[in-house]
């Protein structure tokens, strides 16, 4: 079953920081959707927490450049 | 032709780098994103924005995938330039319709301009963010690539005009306001085309900019748009034939000696004193006279006369009586003014509000 997890993010500066952020998608195994919004300055992630969690997806956040408040 | 060489060096100065803080993540992505990663994870360094990888300087080969990306940029905002300036040809239904279209692009950029400054979060609904799907379309195309094909950087190339920069989408701006196909095409062409040693540099030797200049040259960028916003603005309020605005300030300040009339002129009556008469001679960068003084209560000839004229100038409006004409390079045009009452003010510009005159009904 797949967990929701919404995220603010801090220092997107234009929607391409959002295509960024999108990559966990492709490159966190037990990300099985990323979809990010520069306008609303949000993050919102559906995973499978039988294969990663909350403080991972957080920690790809502040790897990729960005905070997740 | 200025404008298209306007559109040149604005490309080049502020276009490249702009537009690569934007776009470069697709280009840098589609040649070596397999590296970027590995470099990423190698020194555990954030990359942020993926936009240029911490590589060093890349091998000869990247420079064919990287012409194959900017070639299809370029098609691809030539197209757009060309659609737009179809789409401003659409809308020219009166001077007062570009005007108040020309006040609303000023907005849009202004909005643009203080969402680059980080004024407030409102103003992030000022940019253009793609459908989820063409985002994860794109970031797929791009993490896919294997550097060796060039289908990638061409299609990439293309998708460019997803997502716009700032400095584009002023131009875009421009385009609409050329209210032309091949004006609007060749701005684009001209603007992107501008752009391109720049992106090519900084994308074949993959540097990067510091964080700190970065910063602030996003921040110069939205100072040069607000300029530009305020100009579009500024620009659409004498469209719409308001004797006030900046451009008909500056117009009467700056104006190049001999290119524009120093004092008035009056308009002469014809023989029978029924009709008066005035010649405007339209220059490239002016109206001379620009101020003419008129009879109230008389119907006025205006004779406006053009000699190897290039510029907007030759596309005269006056909006008061719906005047809208498109001179020949050389040629005459007579304009014939139903009497007026005194005191009536009748602005007269170009079709971008750039070059600007008024007539006085106060004889």
């Amino acid at each position: 079953m797949a967990t929701r997890l919404t995220l603010n993010i801090t220092g997107m500066e234009c929607p391409n920081c959002a295509m960024t952020l999108e990559r966990m998608e492709d490159t966190l195994p037990g990300v099985l959707r990323a979809e990010a919004s520069y306008r609303k300055a949000q993050l919102v992630v559906e995973y499978d927490p039988q294969k990663i969690d909350e403080a991972r997806i957080r920690a790809e956040v502040e790897r990729l450049g960005y905070r997740a408040v | 032709m200025v404008n298209i060489l306007l559109a040149f060096i604005t490309g080049l100065t502020t276009g490249g780098l702009s537009c690569l803080a934007v776009q470069g993540g697709l280009l840098a992505s589609s040649l070596a994103g397999q590296i970027e990663n590995d470099v990423a994870s190698a020194t555990g360094k954030a990359h942020k924005r993926g936009k240029f990888a911490r590589q060093q300087p890349q091998n000869p080969g990247l420079a064919l995938p990287i012409l194959v990306f900017l070639t299809t940029k370029l098609l691809a905002y030539t197209l757009l330039g060309a659609l737009l300036g179809l789409a401003g040809q659409a809308f020219q239904l009166s001077p007062l319709t570009r005007a108040v279209l020309q006040i609303a692009i000023g907005i849009f950029m202004l909005g643009t301009a203080l969402r680059m400054l980080n004024v407030h979060p409102v103003f992030r609904y000022f940019a253009f963010e793609p459908p989820a799907f063409i985002r994860r379309k794109l970031r797929r195309t791009a993490a896919g690539a294997d550097g060796q094909s060039l289908g990638a950087p061409a299609f990439l190339g293309l998708m460019t005009v997803l997502i716009p920069c700032g400095v584009t989408q002023a131009m875009m701006a421009a385009a609409i306001s050329s209210a032309n196909p091949l004006t609007g095409a060749a701005l684009m062409a001209a603007f992107t085309l501008g752009a391109s040693p720049v992106f090519f540099a900084v994308a074949y030797f993959a540097t990067r900019l510091g964080a700190r200049l970065e910063r602030n040259f996003t921040r110069f960028v939205a100072v040069v748009v607000l300029i530009l916003a305020i100009l579009t603005i500024d620009t659409g309020i004498t469209l719409a034939g308001s004797p006030v605005s900046i451009t008909r300030a500056l117009s009467r300040t700056y104006a190049a000696p001999g290119t524009q009339a120093s004092e008035p002129v009056q308009a002469s009556a014809s023989a029978d004193g029924s009709t008066d008469t005035i010649t405007i001679n339209v220059l490239n960068t002016a109206y001379s006279p620009d101020v003419v003084h008129a009879r109230a209560g008389a119907p006025l000839k205006l004779r406006l006369v053009t000699n190897n004229v290039r510029s907007c100038s030759r596309a005269f409006v006056i909006p008061a009586i719906n005047v809208q004409k498109l001179l020949d390079a050389t040629g005459e045009v007579t304009i014939e003014i139903p009497a007026q009452a005194k005191g009536t003010q009748m602005p007269f510009s170009c079709s971008m509000g750039m070059y600007t005159g008024i007539i006085l009904f106060d004889l």
